[in-house]
């Protein structure tokens, strides 16, 4: 519970579920990164950079920013991937995708490490079937405004001067950020999402990227 | 043209010498790191009750040796109890059978056992011994389990006091929870444990630690659990024990398939008004299957109650066999007379002020024949009693012929027993008197009590709240049988109200979850128009908190907490309430200071001073002050007034006018005087270190001079609408209609039945003949009340010659009874079509695209 939960919404026809979840789950990542910490001997460290790419998508007028890692890249195109394979295609169909980040917690020997979570991004998508290509190139635009909405807010939210972690020493840093990737350092995070059909039971599935 | 600018654009060479070569110019960062393991805790809930249980246990070793103590009485008293039953010999203990000694002629208690094979074989042939081993051993190493995990936690939690907060173990007991919980909310700051915001407030923690019992008071106050019966025989009475409170915390906050899907939020299905039905037939059959499980466990719960008394009480019973007439608070009153928010210790210390008032209130009802009867066993025992001791003095052999010791100790008991049943000569009682003492300490009391102190259905109903410790303990043991019956029959009924009352009063709080909404204490919510928040409630009859709960509430919590914050319109209330009863009380200061030399100098005698002065002020001027008196001092004056005797009533009148004005003062309140009198004595500690605890006698001083006077201007207020506040809210009970009803919960009693048979006392309303200032100056603050001046109903005259605000004089006693006038006046049609039904359900149908109900408070 001791965690913030924001909650975003957006309404997409079936062909461009992957393209919106990119572009919100993206646009939270760019900012929930920082460059690789190099510690010195003192206990201090510095920041490498991180570079930031624009992406057009193909089926939303619409472009945004995210860090130019392809690891990262790929971690999330493959959670997107199975959220969509999991939504089925073509028909009417609600989704949940949450992006979670978290920070560990080491625990004496009888427990497990703990995860507590301190973010979680909600994305709800609701999937719409479009009759003709008019509508779909209305959808389109309309799409793109939604998302660039979105992007706004999240932005919004991350301004907020709220709770982060704390940055870490050399030997906690694992417990805050990601530190499997080459070029960038995300805080710890997971992807996980949840597939409400047609009569309206929902399972989730536990997608983990760590 | 990149390519262009590229080639104009030259990179400066470096010309500082201070950079080290071959490193680049980099912002260099220190961290901070996680230096303290407290920071974004995860489950703030289980966090904050650990270390308030923590708190309340006097520190780590006390906690552990407690729980490691009533481990081992476990499996005492599974060893103990088949011991008893398989390796002893009773023939050899009865003496009905001879040891054959070699030498001595003793018997020994070895003697009496059986040796150790022939024992074990016994335990292991007899199946039900077994079976009974087994389940025990089972309960004990999940038990063993549960505390080795607690020690765990435990052990984090004493590391955040000693390291975080700064107290060490040993010097814990001297700190109270508040300021335990000042130093939370100051290492809030730096350390956040709750990452929502920065700062933690005191209702934050109390929310979470109370998150369940806030659920519970609000469906006792507003009678949604079965806990009231109508039994052939017995009458109505309630039962409420150990084991049904389980059960229901079982079925709602943390079983399988409860309500709640983690510490801290309601299911979200359980938040959409859409598919209420369903989810209440679920809820129902969850019920059911409970209530089996309850009934296939219920042998081995019986053995282990009956075990459990037998060994915990007996004992007890034995040394002071008065123990069984004594009282306790039962489980039903506690929940009755909780506030919202409010903490274990502070109830108990709320009740046990209370205690020596209510059990003498109690004492006041003793039936005349069983007097007459008890005078006379009592004589007769005890006259057999001093002959055998007389026989036993002159020649002690006489204790060794059979029986005798056993005849002595049963006519001691017996005599004991006859004893309490005979009133103490030299005592007066006057029931109303205690009863507003009582109200000064448990702060929550149905309307018709007032003034009906004396009577028989009063006394009864109190019971309800004080039983007799042997009622309790006979309750306990009944519960395994009766539970099942109650899950299946009673509580299943409930499921569509209880599935209507998670959704209605549930609401997320930003940074503590769901909570129960009562416990927000927004009298703008969940206010009562008849408890001083009229004209700012918006609730409707469904949403309000029942017997001034909310209101109440809020006060107690406030003057608990002088540091809280409320948002500004509870702000608001409060001072505008403090400021009143400020104003009554200190008005009356210098009168009291003329009329008697004492000048007493703490505030709290000022709170004290009062009453009396005021009481002794109008027993001169009597009628005069109520007619011209200004509006707000006539109003709670008389509300302070009627806090000291009513002093032409029965026995208690001669008494009364004989003590000067002095005891007069100390009549009036003794229990607050008396904590007065302690927090007053400490005034040389005052500056010293124990301030805390002086300031929480003042706040409980306070919290009962403010809970006494919104009950009298309650009484004020509410003037003969008293039937919509009944002690038992009938239609609860009939839950029958809110299943077979589509809309939940619609019909209802339509005349709910006042349990209290009328009198010639009972609440005589006039229509006042002049509309004027003397109306509107008794009902200053209940605004629609002066509206209609011709329907102008006076407040209750429960005793013709009591008196009971301004207007006394304008009701005659021979006044005609009008009750019809009352029909039109606002909310009462509305409570004659049977009261707290939810309004607030929406419709069938229109509300399955609705937004879950919940708002977000931050």
């Amino acid at each position: 519970m001791n965690c913030r939960s924001e909650v975003l919404e957006v309404s997409v026809e079936g062909r461009q579920v992957d393209e919106a979840m990119l572009a919100l789950l993206h646009t939270i990542l760019l900012h929930r990164s920082t460059g690789k910490f190099h510690y010195k001997k003192e206990g201090t460290y510095s920041i490498g950079t991180v570079g930031t790419q624009d992406i057009d998508c193909d089926y939303i007028d619409f472009s945004f920013v995210r860090v130019s890692s392809d690891e990262l890249d790929r971690v999330i195109r493959k959670a997107v991937g199975e959220f969509k394979d999991a939504m089925g295609n073509g028909t009417d169909g609600m989704g949940q995708i949450s992006l979670e980040f978290y920070q560990k917690k080491k625990s004496r020997w009888p427990f497990s490490d703990e995860c507590i979570p301190w973010e979680v991004w909600s994305i709800k998508v609701n999937v719409v079937n479009l009759a003709n290509e008019q509508e779909r190139q209305i959808c389109r635009e309309k799409v793109g405004e939604k998302l660039g909405e979105k992007v706004i807010n999240i932005v919004e939210v991350i301004n907020q001067h709220e709770y982060l972690p704390k940055m870490p020493t050399q030997s906690e840093v694992d417990n805050v950020f990601d530190t499997s990737l080459k070029d960038v350092q995300p805080y710890l995070y997971k992807i996980t999402f949840q597939i409400t059909d047609t009569l309206g039971t929902s399972k989730t599935t536990w997608f983990c990227a760590y | 043209m990149a390519a262009h600018f590229d080639t104009e654009y030259q990179r400066l060479e470096a010309s500082y010498s201070d950079s080290p070569t071959g490193e680049e110019n980099l912002l260099v960062h220190v961290p901070d790191g996680n230096k303290s393991p407290w920071h974004h805790i995860e489950n703030l809930d289980l966090f904050f009750q650990r270390v308030y249980n923590l708190h309340q246990k006097n520190g780590f070793t006390c906690m552990l040796l407690g729980e490691v103590f009533e481990l081992v009485q476990l499996l005492f008293v599974v060893g103990f109890t088949v011991f008893l039953a398989n390796c002893v010999d009773y023939d050899i203990l009865f003496a009905n059978k001879f040891v054959n000694h070699t030498d001595s002629s003793k018997v020994t208690l070895p003697d009496a056992f059986l040796p150790v094979d022939v024992c074990s074989a016994s335990i292991r042939d007899n199946v039900a011994v077994m079976f009974v081993l087994m389940i025990s051993g089972v309960f004990w190493l999940h038990r063993l389990i549960k505390f080795i995990y607690n020690v765990c936690c435990y052990w984090e939690i004493r590391s955040f006091y000693t390291n975080a907060l700064k107290m060490s173990m040993a010097e814990l007991p001297y700190f109270t929870w508040q300021e335990v919980q000042a130093r939370i909310v100051e290492i809030q700051k730096e350390h956040q444990i709750c990452i929502h915001k920065k700062e933690l407030t005191e209702l934050d923690i109390y929310h979470r630690i109370l998150r369940f019992k806030n659920y519970m008071v609000a469906m006792v106050n507003k009678s949604l659990l079965p806990v009231r019966f109508r039994p052939p025989l017995l009458g109505e009475s309630v039962f409420y024990t150990r084991g049904l409170k389980y059960n229901f915390e079982l079925i709602f906050f943390w079983g399988p398939g409860s309500l709640f899907e983690s510490e801290w939020s309601l299911k979200p299905q359980y938040k959409r008004g859409g598919n209420r039905l369903e989810l209440a037939d679920k809820l129902a059959s969850r019920i059911l299957w409970i209530g089996i499980a309850n009934l296939l466990l219920c042998p081995v719960v019986l053995v282990w109650q009956i075990l459990y008394a037998f060994f915990s009480y007996t004992e007890v019973i034995k040394r002071e066999p008065g123990s069984l007439g004594a009282r306790c608070w039962s489980l039903y009153g506690r929940c009755y007379l909780r506030h919202f928010n409010e903490l274990d210790h502070e109830l108990m210390s709320r009740l046990s002020k209370g205690y020596k008032a209510s059990s003498r209130y109690m004492n006041c009802f003793l039936s005349p024949l069983l007097t007459v009867v008890a005078k006379n066993v009592a004589f007769f025992a005890g006259s057999l009693l001093a002959v055998l001791i007389a026989l036993t003095i002159y020649d002690e052999d006489v204790l060794a012929v059979e029986h005798v010791l056993s005849s002595i100790t049963l006519l001691g008991v017996c005599i004991t027993v006859c004893r309490s049943f005979i009133p103490d000569k030299h005592l007066v009682y006057c029931p109303e008197q205690l009863l507003r003492l009582i109200l000064a300490h448990i702060h929550y009391m149905p309307d018709h009590w007032q003034g009906n102190a004396h009577r028989y259905e009063t006394r009864d109903q109190f019971s309800q709240l004080f039983q007799y410790k042997a009622v309790f303990i006979l309750e306990e043991l009944t519960s395994p049988l009766v539970t099942p019956f109650i899950l299946i029959f009673s509580l299943r009924r409930k499921s569509l109200e209880i599935i209507d009352f998670f959704r209605n009063f549930t609401v997320e709080v930003v940074g503590v979850g769901d909570t129960c909404s009562f416990a927000q204490m927004d009298i703008r919510q969940h206010g009562h128009p008849a408890w001083m928040s009229e004209g700012k409630t918006e609730a409707s009859i469904y949403q309000q908190a029942e017997d001034g709960k909310t209101e109440l509430s809020l006060m107690h919590f406030a003057i608990t907490n002088p540091q809280w914050q409320p948002p500004t319109e509870t702000t608001h209330f409060i001072s505008q309430l403090k400021e009143r009863v400020q104003r009554e009380t200190t008005g009356d200061r210098q009168t009291l200071t003329s009329l008697s030399g004492s000048e007493p100098r703490s505030l709290i005698a000022n709170f004290l001073a009062g009453p009396p002065s005021l009481a002794s002020l109008h027993l001169g001027r009597d009628g005069s002050l109520t007619d011209h008196g200004p509006v707000g001092v006539s109003d709670g004056a008389s509300a302070l007034r009627s806090l000291s005797v009513s002093s032409t009533r029965g026995s208690c009148s001669s008494t009364h006018r004989s003590a000067g004005h002095a005891s007069s003062a100390s009549r009036a309140m003794p229990g607050s005087s008396t904590d007065a009198r302690t927090a007053s004595s400490g005034s040389s500690v005052w500056e010293g270190q124990l301030t805390s605890l002086v300031l929480s006698e003042y706040a409980s001083t306070e919290m009962s001079i403010h809970a006494l006077y919104i009950h009298e201007l309650h009484k004020q207020q509410s003037g003969g609408e008293l039937s919509r506040h009944t002690w038992h809210r009938q239609d609860s009970d009939d839950s029958s209609d809110s299943v077979t009803e589509e809309g939940g919960s619609g019909g209802g009693n339509p005349n709910p039945r006042n349990p209290i048979p009328r009198s010639h006392t009972f609440p005589i309303s006039t229509p006042i003949s002049t509309p004027g200032p003397i109306p509107s100056s008794n009902s200053g603050p209940n605004p629609d009340r002066g509206t209609t001046p011709g329907q102008e109903v006076t407040p209750l005259q429960s005793n013709s010659q009591r008196r009971s605000g301004g207007n006394t004089d304008s009701v005659g006693p021979g006044g005609r009874v009008v009750r019809s006038v009352r029909v039109p006046m606002g909310g009462w049609a509305e409570d004659g079509r049977g009261g707290r039904h939810p309004d607030t359900v929406p419709e069938e149908g229109s509300e399955d695209d609705m937004p879950p109900n919940t708002h977000k408070v931050t």
